[in-house]
């Protein structure tokens, strides 16, 4: 392939050529897409890291993203001041709401998929509906409820709310794996003697995996940087109570211009979700696209 | 009566060990209760009962009151809050800041997102260098927290040396641009922050949807004489018509109802320049403690979001498709 390009130019060969030089010219613009994407979206981060490490008096200066003397003084002075505890938080939260909603959507999802009633598809149609309530539209309610049953400056409070707000889009996922499973499935299961329990838990479960990790994933994303639900919630709370987002908002405004700690606090706020998600997105993109987005 | 006969051929079946009455009864009984599809349904519609459709009536009550963080005393108002509402110049200038927001949002989201799903499906396909390594940058962006994002921007935008977008303009002559203190650059720096953030997810619908879209279909068109455009346009778009669908919807619903990367990167300032709707509501539910104005601003943005899905629904015309 290589070797044909600097041959000829004329004569039989040109119609070759030609197509060949068009892909090389494809190629070359998808190179360029990638390289603006990348110094787009991956820059904001590098600079941020950059500021992180430096001292304070050499934020005003130089350009370079390596700072000529690094230091960890910044991250030393803000993990000291809250934002570690804020972490263990959100992670408590994260995972318990994860857990929470895979507990109570994986048997709705299975009830949907296999199960034929009146209503069904309205009550289905009702689900997703919510899906386009933003929850900032219902906040204040949810405060106020929240207020009565005295859940607010509570993490058990956050974490049921955070599984009842994201129900809607998980179900939607999951039904669509359970329907993209064979019922022959089942009825095997059956003969072998499961009921509906066990054929979900020893049958069911392997193949619809995928889609369990998809919403897994997606979820403690999610809640892990949640910021209005836990910031109206938990801010009348003590800054024990914070979660890192809602900690990071608070800790910004009363820092003013000390950007180093700033941008400390952002680092921190950015790497290890992103480290989790990096490690992830792979089950996370397959199991979008082998699975059950349907439009 | 054959719902009768299955349950009990099912405990037989469920246990055909146990001579004993109990456990064929216990085993019956269970079989009862989880061939009904209550059983599964129960929990998640108790969780959306009391977490999504009480709150969403309790809104519109709410914007019917007076009620007030302050006192625990309410009554009701009726429309008196929906009056000043429309009557307010503030109400009209977020109405207009979330149009703009949005608007501009979708063009440059589905465009930027489509874009970098088309290159890297090609360069998949053409087994080029970098296509996963610019998947994996692009989707981080969206996976760090809203708030850090306008954290961050704001960092990068600062009117001063620190800022690197304005030290780097500074160095090749220009002057500081005023990107947070200048009211409609403000709103352009809000816009850009927005698609460094939601660009990913249109990319990753986009790129799920490509995948999709069997070889065969291009081959196809390849041997009927189809370029590359042609290709795309008869093969490439109409197969992504209904991912084209669910994003648009998605990311309007998003952009409609944007909070707190604004919140962070400028709460609505200069003045009122890039106060959205949701974060008006905000303010005037926790610092003007006025909940029963905010809930008639919730409700408001909540008409708003259905009335552009409605539309949406009637232009697409994806009836045949769902």
């Amino acid at each position: 392939m290589a070797g044909r390009t600097d041959t000829t130019f004329g004569g039989a060969r040109l119609d070759v050529s030609w197509s060949q030089i068009r892909r090389y010219c494809y190629d070359g613009v998808t190179y360029l897409v990638y390289g603006l994407a990348v110094l787009f979206f991956l820059f904001p981060v590098l600079w941020v890291i950059s500021l992180s490490l430096r001292t304070e008096g050499a934020v005003y200066t130089s350009l370079e993203l390596l700072p000529s003397n690094p230091s960890l003084d910044s991250y030393r002075e803000v993990l000291d001041s809250g934002l570690l505890r804020w972490m263990r938080n959100t992670l408590f939260v994260a995972v318990l709401s994860v857990t929470g909603i895979l507990l109570v959507t994986t048997p709705a999802a299975y009830g949907f998929s296999r199960f034929r009633f009146r209503g069904r598809r309205s009550l289905l149609l009702a689900v997703l509906g919510f899906q386009m309530i933003s929850p900032i539209v219902i906040v204040l309610p949810l405060y106020d409820i929240m207020r009565t049953l005295g859940l607010t400056e509570s993490h058990t409070g956050l974490i049921l709310l955070y599984i009842g707000l994201q129900i809607p889009f998980s179900l939607w996922l999951l039904k669509g794996y359970f329907d993209t499973i064979p019922t022959e499935l089942d009825k095997a299961a059956r003969i072998d003697g499961c009921n509906r329990l066990q054929t979900l838990r020893y049958v069911l479960l392997r193949p619809v995996m995928p889609g369990i990790a998809v919403v897994a994933i997606f979820n403690f994303v999610l809640t892990w940087s949640e910021f209005v639900m836990a910031y109206t919630m938990l801010s009348p709370g003590g800054e024990d109570l914070y979660t890192l987002s809602m900690g990071i908002y608070v800790f910004d405004n009363q820092l003013a211009t000390q950007w180093t700690n700033i941008a400390a606090a952002a680092v921190i706020g950015i790497v290890p979700i992103v480290i989790f998600f990096v490690a992830l997105q792979r089950y996370f993109v397959r199991g979008l696209t082998d699975g059950a987005v349907k439009g | 009566m054959t719902v009768m006969l299955t349950m009990t051929s099912d405990a037989a079946i469920d246990d055909p060990s146990s001579g004993s009455g109990i456990r064929r009864t216990v085993g019956t009984y269970v079989d009862s209760v989880v061939s009904r599809p209550l059983f599964w349904l129960l929990p998640a519609l108790l969780f959306i009962t009391v977490f999504q459709l009480y709150p969403v009536f309790e809104v519109f009550r709410m914007s019917l009151t007076d009620m007030s963080l302050i006192t625990s005393e309410e009554s009701y108002v009726w429309l008196e809050n929906y009056r000043r509402l429309l009557g307010s110049e503030r109400f009209y200038s977020t109405l207009r800041v979330t149009g703009l927001y949005s608007i501009a949002s979708i063009i440059l989201q589905i465009g930027l997102g489509l874009g970098l799903a088309l290159a890297i499906d090609y360069g998949v396909r053409r087994g080029l260098r970098g296509p996963l390594f610019t998947r994996v940058v692009v989707l981080s962006a969206w996976i760090v927290p809203g708030i850090i994002i306008g954290l961050v921007w704001k960092i990068m935008l600062l009117e001063t040396n620190v800022g690197v977008v304005n030290n780097a303009l500074g160095r090749l002559g220009f002057g500081i641009v005023p990107f947070l203190s200048d009211a409609q650059i403000a709103v352009v720096s809000v816009i850009t922050a927005g698609a460094w953030r939601g660009t990913a997810f249109s990319m990753i619908m986009f790129y799920a949807g490509l995948k999709r879209v069997p070889d065969e279909l291009y081959r196809a068109a390849k041997i009927d004489g189809a370029g590359p455009l042609a290709r795309f346009r008869y093969v490439t778009l109409p197969q992504l018509k209904s991912v084209v669908f669910v994003v648009t919807i998605l990311v309007t619903i998003y952009s409609l109802n944007s909070f707190d990367l604004i919140f962070a990167l400028t709460n609505g300032g200069p003045g009122r320049a890039t106060e959205v709707i949701a974060l008006s509501m905000y303010k005037s539910a926790f610092n003007s403690y006025e909940m029963g104005m905010a809930a008639a601003t919730a409700v408001v943005l909540l008409m708003v979001t259905l009335v552009v899905t409605a539309v949406y629904f009637r232009l697409f015309d994806i009836s045949e498709e769902i």
